[in-house]
């Protein structure tokens, strides 16, 4: 398990968040283990990717690690700090070192705001920099991000999805994160645009040596882009280690199937099929131990 | 004789005095029963094109074309009445988000049975019947009970397996299906590809695969368009244009996945963006991109020829011919 040194960014330990959801009037209440029990640890100028299918609970996973929400049971440090029994000032001191790159650039910036006044936001309310501080690191960050200088008078209907991913990154880099969490940051792109802003994000971590936590379901970008892996189902990690490691020889048959079915362009690329036959079990119908096996046992399809 | 024939199609938008042209003269033709992938970027005009075809371009859109065959009709003197009746029968389409497409206020065997009492005149028993059928043809579990359900009462992959079973709810003989998967996770995308791949098989279908995933068109299709602002750059069988690819777009596009970068630090990426409404070029659509651009590329617009629209195509090692 995750052992705590003096160079990890991030460590979780049996981190956990259920949700109470209503069944109804009268009913009480059911519990939805959104996560249920993860462990990992996340150095400096690497990136950890995690990856399953819609509902395994990434974006929980995210939004604890950003701390938007409170957890409900386990430990969550970010450079020593128990963010997960915190009190609420230290935690907002805490948030400021990360920060979130969302999937839908079209969703995630303000149309009304340009793009001066979106990047100035994160100055305005972490820092007490004077405005022409304020618009020099804004100048700064836009060339760092490939985007010219008169750019941050315009509003985000004016570029397209590439460069506004750019300025989504500018967001979250400008106060300088030591953890960033991209949540999808390249599946809505187009395959060239795609490989510009995976580059971006390179050039970034080797530049302020930033830890990303890069969730996505593409395992040809992660590949790519991770470090270490985590492969996540119905809340919980069904593998984590070494990226090449994972690849080279999945253990899991969760593992096994993902990467079976992610489709490859060469035909030495793709591993003999095993499909999943069933979806993602229902949260209500959720059995406690080893969830994957009501996938796995399912028998093979006739072809 | 092709199914489907198409000539110099070119759909326009904007003012007539500063028109934008979205598809620029694209020539298609598809057989019965075969299998194409067409694949571009956003705005390269794929999906513009099948709207086309489907007679659903609006004004101020303007569709003109040498030629708009399908199955013996000629497409573009049809009455709109005429067209009512290929349009949904023997065309049907698939669109990439399942949801948003499905009709919210109606149960998806209501939604099922619209097009099959229209265009197969099925009524009573026989509709519920053929609707039931339909639905286990496209493997809903338990599909008695899902007649009834609403589209935001399923899943994604299980809306678009809806999606699926009315398109092909009247036999079509041409089945398009505009990014069914993207909007899916991997493990579904492997079952709808499946799904679509053995109906095609059964029923003979002709389909078009629109997408930007080059991997899902490698592991169906036969043949491949790529397509680049308007245009077809590129149109070849499968496995050689995965192979050597002839037009430096293709290459580019190949050479940008993560797959084809293995233990490389940084992907090669193909710099700017595709050419908007204001910054079409003169020459080779591709020319502000391309890094083999010459002059010539800057001065003319090259013609498809052989499957290849480039003034220097490339050859077997990669590097442009000399032409």
């Amino acid at each position: 398990m995750a052992e705590q040194t003096s160079s990890e960014l991030l460590v979780a330990q049996d981190l956990t968040r259920h949700y109470q959801v209503s069944r109804g009037f009268l009913k009480g209440h059911a519990t939805v283990k959104a996560l249920n029990g993860v462990s990992f640890a996340l150095q400096g100028r690497r990136t950890l990717a995690v990856v399953g299918e819609s509902g395994c609970g990434k974006s929980t996973l995210a939004r604890q690690l950003t701390m938007i929400e409170p957890a409900t049971s386990g430990h969550l440090s970010i450079e020593g700090v128990d963010v997960a029994s915190a009190d609420r000032a230290t935690i907002k001191a805490m948030r400021s070192k990360v920060q979130m790159v969302f999937q839908n650039p079209f969703a995630s910036l303000n149309p009304r705001k340009k793009i001066q006044d979106t990047l100035d936001e994160p100055l305005l309310m972490n820092s007490d920099l004077a405005k022409a501080e304020r618009l020099d690191k804004i100048r700064a960050i836009i060339s760092k991000v490939g985007l010219r200088p008169e750019h941050i008078h315009r509003y985000p209907h004016m570029f397209s999805g590439g460069q506004r991913q750019r300025i989504a990154i500018a967001r979250a880099m400008i106060l300088n994160p030591k953890i960033v969490v991209a949540d999808e940051p390249v599946s809505a792109l187009d395959v060239s645009i795609q490989a510009q802003i995976l580059n971006l994000f390179m050039d970034l971590q080797e530049d302020f040596g930033t830890g990303y936590v890069f969730i996505s379901h593409n395992l040809s970008v992660v590949e790519h882009v991770a470090n270490d892996l985590m492969v996540m189902y119905l809340g919980a990690a069904v593998e984590y280690g070494d990226k090449a490691r994972i690849f080279a020889q999945p253990l899991h048959p969760y593992t096994r199937t993902l990467m079976s079915e992610t489709p490859a362009i060469r035909a030495e690329d793709r591993a003999s099929r095993s499909r999943c036959r069933a979806n993602c079990p229902a949260r209500s119908t959720r059995r406690p131990a080893a969830p994957f096996i009501s996938a796995a046992r399912l028998p093979p399809r006739a072809a | 004789m092709s199914l489907l024939q198409i000539k110099n199609l070119r759909v326009t938008f904007g003012t007539r005095e500063n028109p934008f042209p979205a598809v620029d003269g694209l020539d298609f033709q598809i057989d019965r029963g075969e299998l194409v992938g067409i694949v571009g970027e956003s705005g390269s005009g794929k999906s513009v094109t099948m709207m086309a075809l489907m007679g659903l371009i609006d004004a101020p859109g303007r569709v003109t074309a040498d030629m708009l065959q399908f199955d013996g009709n000629n497409l573009l003197t049809l009455s709109e009445r005429q067209r009512r009746r290929i349009v949904g029968k023997d065309i049907a389409m698939i669109f990439q988000d399942a949801l948003s497409s499905l009709n919210p206020a109606y149960t998806v065997g209501y939604q099922i049975k619209e097009a099959l009492k229209v265009h197969m005149g099925l009524r009573g028993d026989a509709l519920q019947q053929r609707t039931l059928q339909l639905l286990e043809l496209v493997e809903i579990p338990d599909a008695k009970n899902r007649m009834n359900a609403y589209p935001h009462q399923l899943s994604g992959g299980m809306n678009q397996r809806v999606m699926i079973a009315m398109a092909i709810s009247c036999d079509p003989k041409l089945l398009i299906a505009d990014e069914p998967t993207t909007a899916l996770d991997v493990t579904i995308q492997a079952q709808i590809m499946d799904l679509l791949l053995r109906l095609q098989k059964e029923k003979d279908m002709a389909l078009i695969m629109i997408t930007h995933d080059l991997a899902v068109v490698a592991e169906m299709a036969k043949r491949l368009c790529v397509m680049y602002a308007g245009q077809v750059v590129e149109e070849r069988p499968v496995p050689d244009i995965f192979n050597s690819p002839r037009h430096p777009y293709t290459q580019a596009l190949l050479a940008a996945i993560p797959e084809h970068n293995k233990g490389a630090q940084r992907l090669s990426a193909l710099p700017g963006i595709v050419p908007g409404q204001y910054d079409r070029p003169r020459g080779c659509l591709l020319s502000p991109r391309c890094s083999y651009t010459q002059d010539k590329c800057r001065a003319e617009r090259p013609a498809l020829l052989d499957g290849v629209r480039c003034i220097t195509p490339l050859n077997a090692q990669g590097v442009p011919s000399h032409g």
